[in-house]
């Protein structure tokens, strides 16, 4: 039990030697710092790399087209391969029955304007099912529905970021939805907007109907991409989908099959789990680094206990002769140390958080981003030095109460 | 108080067993103040040790306040050496990142006593030992024998029945000596046993009796 007195007993001989608790305590701060700010900048990392390549879902194949390098049939080498609306269509015949369905018209460096405010954005019509694929996450409105691409409506989707450039201060979502905005010079309604966490091209972007994409903002019947949603398919299935699906294609658009660019067929299963790969190699690296740190950091903090036990021999058997148990003395030097540890842990925690979050404003970069502390991790590294220490106090602990008052307080 | 039969105790050193104590009889009434006394390597301080609970004992009996001490458990040894003995030490022994004040109370705080009592009947016992201006001081601001006397004042508070005092002036000089020579037999006066283990003469003849120890066997007692 830890009472008052205890408290007050833990205190007075924490503080009564200032260096050794400083310098017990800066090993352990020092331990968790590391972690943490090695945790941090990990972290940090995956969210940029994850912020620049993966702002979709990942559970779709995205088909595109490119220049086809090699002759086939007839057809003359470095020729540019394009999608077409019947092509697309053929596509959908082909596939039966998919989770979600989206072709794509780009245009990017589209002027918006909303008043008297404009800026250039990212321009995409879309199918409705985008809304699902991409991840949408709508803060205000609807996506672009089916009735929007039957009837070639000029409905917008605004991205927050162009919420925020176009519309005066503290304009709210829900206040945008309705209002007119310029696209390309031709007046649409904002029927939403939408915010994706974490991610600075998307809330740059607006979708509009595809259908209306495509008749306004492009003199031809090209589809830029097309994505399908593979549902709850297994790598292994989109894999073998994405094979059959780019001989198909390439045997439709009389492309050599060899030809490594005029057919894109890229499945974002594979490629998030390659990612997901370097991520994990990373966050092993980091825990093995973090684990050596503490493994240091727990060797400092037994040795020094080892010292400390050894030091305080004689004030133990005092203490013994004045009436004290083992076990009283015994649990006295473990709560010191778990207090010691709490406390230099807590430091070294607030020190690297704050560190992190001092920097992160400035190391803003394509691959690096929002460095964080993860917490759960961080407490239980702090619990881990804690066990250690607790177990490194114990063995001289019980050695210090084995030796007979008698010996402990022989003079010389 | 204090009867010890045929005392043995022995010291295992490597492969070699020396036996320090040939079997030590005596008695100790309540209330007396006797002095242990022997050339060094006679067995006092293992004595002293046995005496205080602080060592155990191969054979033999030991019985304190009427209870047999032989075979306690670390525990209960704590509990009698809390319950009914006190100890003065040559080198006092005090904390030294404690105040004068926090070292007499700090028996009490085994004894679970509360905070506050423990710190008025410390204040009581060092104003008895004449160092209540002193209750804030660390050991290292005071002088030997205020040190001693603050040893004698944390003995004291847990009201022990014995006093054990292990060359109590051994390293004081001969006018300190006399003040805590006078001091023990002024808490003797008031009814508590005192033992002390000392190699001065002008000490031991202070005292009501003399056991002589030589070689581990008591020589002859002497009044």
């Amino acid at each position: 039990m830890v009472d008052r007195d205890t408290w007050l007993e833990i205190f007075h001989t924490v503080l009564s030697n200032p260096l050794r608790t400083g310098l017990t305590g800066l090993s352990i701060a020092l331990g968790i710092f590391i972690l943490v700010v090695m945790q941090g900048l990990g972290a940090g990392l995956e969210s940029g790399v994850k912020q620049t390549f993966g702002d979709d879902a990942v559970n779709f194949i995205r088909v595109e087209t490119g220049n086809a390098q090699l002759a086939y049939r007839g057809r003359k080498p470095n020729r540019s391969i394009e999608l077409h609306n019947d092509e697309v269509q053929a596509i959908q015949n082909e596939l039966d029955s998919v989770p979600s369905f989206s072709r794509f018209v780009f245009r990017w460096g589209s002027t918006v304007r909303h008043g008297n405010e404009q800026g250039s954005y990212g321009l995409r019509g879309v199918d409705p099912d985008q809304c699902q694929i991409g991840q949408v996450h709508l803060t205000s409105g609807r996506f672009v529905n089916n009735r929007d691409v039957d009837q070639n409506r000029k409905s917008a989707v605004i991205g927050g970021q162009i919420l925020e450039d176009l519309f005066p201060k503290g304009t709210t979502p829900d206040q945008a939805v309705g209002a007119f905005v310029s696209v390309r010079g031709i007046q649409f309604v904002d029927v939403g907007v939408f915010n994706q966490t974490g991610s600075r091209w998307e809330n740059r972007s607006v979708y509009i109907p595809f259908s209306t994409a495509q008749k306004l903002f492009s003199n031809s019947d090209v589809v830029s991409r097309v994505s399908i949603g593979t549902g709850d398919a297994t790598i292994r299935e989109t894999r073998a989908r994405t094979t059959s699906l780019t001989t198909w294609l390439k045997n439709l658009l009389v492309v050599h099959p060899d030809d490594a660019e005029g057919v894109w067929v890229m499945n974002r299963n594979e490629e998030a789990e390659i990612y997901e790969q370097i991520f994990d190699g990373i966050r092993l690296f980091v825990w093995f680094v973090g684990m050596m740190t503490l493994l240091a950091g727990a060797m400092g903090v037994a040795n020094i206990m080892a010292i400390v036990v050894r030091e305080r021999t004689k004030e133990i058997g005092v203490r013994k002769a004045l009436g004290a148990t083992s076990g009283s003395i015994v649990a006295q030097i473990v709560q010191e140390a778990v207090f010691l540890m709490m406390i230099s842990g807590c430091i070294g925690l607030l020190a690297g958080t704050w560190l992190l979050q001092g920097i992160a404003p400035f190391v803003e970069h394509d691959f690096f981003s929002n460095p964080r502390v993860d917490f759960r991790s961080a407490l239980l590294a702090l619990g881990v030095l804690i066990f250690v220490g607790v177990i490194s106090a114990i063995g001289p602990a019980l050695r210090a109460v084995s030796i007979r008052p008698v010996e402990a307080l022989r003079d010389e | 108080m204090i009867e010890l039969k045929s005392i043995r105790k022995a010291y295992e050193t490597g492969s070699q067993s020396l036996t320090v104590l040939k079997g030590i009889d005596c008695i100790i009434k309540k209330g007396e103040l006797v002095a242990i006394m022997g050339s060094s390597g006679s067995g006092k301080s293992t004595l002293l040790n046995v005496l205080g609970l602080l060592d155990d004992f191969d054979e033999g009996s030991y019985t304190l306040n009427g209870e047999n001490m032989h075979g306690l458990s670390e525990k209960a040894a704590a509990r009698y050496r809390s319950d009914f003995l006190g100890f003065v030490f040559q080198s006092f022994n005090l904390i030294s990142y404690k105040t004068a004040l926090e070292n007499v109370a700090l028996p009490l705080y085994y004894q679970g006593v509360p905070r506050k009592e423990r710190q008025a009947r410390a204040l009581a016992f060092l104003t008895k030992v004449g160092l209540a201006d002193w209750a804030e001081h660390l050991p290292n601001q005071m002088s030997g024998g205020q040190k001693q006397r603050v040893a004698i004042a944390r003995a004291l508070i847990a009201n022990p029945s014995v006093i054990l005092a292990d060359e109590p002036t051994g390293a004081l000089d001969s006018v300190t000596s006399d003040e805590v020579m006078a001091l023990l037999k002024e808490i003797n006066n008031e009814g508590i046993t005192i033992v002390v283990v000392t190699h001065e003469i002008e000490i031991a003849n202070q005292c009501d009796r003399i056991i002589r120890l030589k070689d581990g066997r008591i020589e002859g007692a002497m009044n």
